[in-house]
């Protein structure tokens, strides 16, 4: 199909340019890009629960103990990172197994608000236990290292972010294309009629949950071993919300949007990383997609294209006037 | 613990759990009427007690002024919410719960350029403490369980006996056969968040002379209002005061004898188990 094909010719495009990026850019761009791979990463993991329409709007929880995990098996234990990741990961998805279990029985609301007392109930813990986590004051964490060598380079740490992010996203992409994907997305459009057609709701909802809190494992671990820091604070309500912004923002019809999102809010925030204004700007991007572009960044160029070939009676989108 | 202390972390569970009930009781309400959550909760209430912290403290209004101004003002900005940003996006609840969580994130960081970044308070407006079952509790924290408790006879009035309330009641069970009765569904929306932000304010306005004033002081109120409408169960309004009850006892007697996080931690490992046993919560009807 030809969309495919520029499909693949655009992300072809977009990895050489990556790839270069460290030969043209200083330090600064370097640590930027990771970071922005770190929140592709949390966006696209949050796909399938939302697909399911799960509103979870607690996924930097399960980032934060991936982050923990794995930095704390390094510091304490001195496990290898490509373990210690990999460990990480797991206990995310354990715990999202734990929590999903009873929860997901709930339809959407009820869920959302559990979501939310859930990432109170990680940070507090991450504050309150002092002995392990060094609570507030803060746990720093060592460099990451793969296969014995330490990545202690800003260029070999943004290579690592990158190799991460393209496994994640071709594997949420194959999952995404197959039939569990397809499945995914009836139980999202039609729960009732799905399950009338004998598809096993709770389980495939549980399993897009339990496979969304792994890959937020995933880059809590690598996020810990690049920032080198971690402080409960951190992984409260805000980031969980900006997860979740970064897919609505893009767009969720397509599995480019959380991509999208990601990569345009991180860079467009990035004079205001830390401050106020950051969160200010996000909300304030988040109520304008709503309110007037509801299908996210990804479908304002069809928008525009729509505009240029403008005919009185029809757009792009016309629903029926008796809708 | 002994019998005094016990005494001491009731009654304060009861004033706290009046707290929680104000916070809760709008949450159900609109929920049970549009099925929608509303996020921005914790936010009115921050500004109800930002609302006293101007009008009462820098400004020298009566409290009972400031109270009932900063119930109005959010009220009216209840009402422009339900106008600007639910009534738009028609109905869609996945978009209406990001979009409150949107506002919400917005009113809790313009916070801080316009309120500035460091804690404030508000002086005590009703001092000296009261004897109660043989121990001395504050009048400050006693005050808060008749105004509230007044405030939920004034919603139950509202929602009964008012043709208003009428109409909240009907689209709450059947939206479309009540706009086919002749109520204006949008209209009556917008005054159930309306009633529900001023409720919210209400419940910031007393807390502030009670607790430290910053743009994130909602949070906390609006977890645990999450917690009592998923105990009590969604759109229940007895459930919420039940549910507000249990909690602010919970709350106030395990945070004695433990501290105040594991008490969250407490209450949240009880909803979970909850829900594994009865997933519409206590009195919830079904889903």
């Amino acid at each position: 199909m030809p969309s495919n094909a520029r499909a693949a010719t655009v992300f072809v495009a977009v990895v050489a340019l990556l790839i270069a990026l460290p030969f043209v850019g200083g330090d600064y761009y370097i640590y930027l890009f990771a970071l922005v791979f770190i929140n592709v990463i949390l966006a696209a993991s949050l796909r399938p629960s939302l697909t399911c329409g799960q509103l979870n709007i607690g996924h930097s929880a399960f980032m934060c103990i991936g982050a923990y995990t794995s930095a704390l098996l390094a510091k304490n234990l001195g496990v290898p990172f490509e373990v210690s990741l990999l460990c990480g990961a797991l206990l995310a998805a354990v715990v999202g197994l734990a929590i999903g279990y009873p929860s997901l029985r709930l339809r959407g609301v009820y869920f959302a608000m559990v979501t939310v007392a859930f990432v109170e109930a990680i940070r507090l813990i991450a504050s309150i236990w002092v002995p392990l986590t060094r609570g507030n004051a803060g746990l720093s964490v060592p460099k990451p290292s793969l296969l014995g060598m330490s990545l202690a380079t800003r260029t070999s740490q943004y290579y690592l972010a990158l190799v991460l992010m393209l496994i994640v996203l071709v594997i949420l992409y194959k999952l995404e294309r197959s039939r569990l994907g397809l499945v995914w997305k009836s139980i999202g459009m039609a729960e009732n009629l799905a399950q009338s057609l004998g598809v096993d709701i709770a389980n495939h909802k549980l399993l897009a949950f339990t496979l969304g809190c792994f890959f937020a494992g995933v880059a809590g671990a690598f996020y810990a071993h690049f920032i080198r820091f971690l402080f409960p604070p951190e992984f409260g309500f805000l980031l969980a919300t900006n997860i979740l912004v970064y897919n609505f923002v893009g767009g969720r019809g397509h599995f480019a949007g959380p991509v999208v999102g990601a990569v345009f809010l991180s860079l467009l925030s990035e004079p205001f990383r830390g401050s106020p204004y950051e969160t200010i700007f996000f909300s304030i991007v988040m109520l304008l997609t709503i309110l007037f572009l509801p299908g996210g960044l990804i479908t304002l160029p069809g928008k525009l294209a729509g505009l240029r070939r403008w005919r009185p009676t029809s757009g792009t989108y016309a629903p029926p006037a008796s809708a | 613990m002994t019998a005094a202390l016990l005494v001491q972390s009731a009654v304060i569970g009861l004033s706290i759990g009046s707290i929680y009930i104000l916070m809760a009781l709008g949450l159900t309400l609109m929920f049970g009427m549009m099925h929608i959550i509303n996020f921005a909760h914790g936010a009115v209430y921050m500004l109800g007690a930002f609302a006293i912290y101007y009008v009462y403290f820098q400004w020298g209004a009566p409290y009972f002024a400031a109270f009932v101004l900063a119930m109005l003002l959010l009220g009216a900005f209840g009402y422009l919410v339900e106008r600007s940003i639910y009534r738009p996006i028609k109905g869609g609840v996945e978009p209406t719960l990001v979009a409150l969580l949107a506002l919400t994130t917005l009113l809790q960081a313009a916070g801080y350029p316009v309120f500035g970044t460091l804690d404030k308070h508000v002086p005590p407006v009703f001092s000296g403490t009261r004897n109660v079952l043989g121990v001395m509790i504050s009048v400050e924290r006693l005050m808060i369980i008749p105004i509230a408790g007044a405030l939920v006879v004034g919603l139950y009035l509202f929602i009964n006996k008012t043709r208003m309330g009428a109409a909240m009641r009907a689209i709450e069970q059947d939206k479309e056969a009540a706009a086919l009765q002749g109520v204006n569904v949008n209209v009556i929306n917008g005054l159930a968040f309306a009633v529900g932000f001023a409720l919210a304010a209400a419940a910031g306005a007393l807390m502030a002379p009670i607790f430290k004033l910053d743009p994130m002081m909602g949070e906390q109120p609006l977890l645990k209002a999450f917690i009592i409408i998923i105990l009590g169960g969604l759109g229940s309004i007895p459930g919420a005061i039940l549910g507000g009850l249990i909690l602010g006892l919970i709350d106030s007697i395990v945070a004695t004898a433990l501290g105040a996080e594991p008490a969250f931690l407490l209450s949240f490992v009880f909803i979970i188990l909850l829900l594994l046993w009865r997933p519409t919560g206590l009195f919830g009807h079904a889903l």
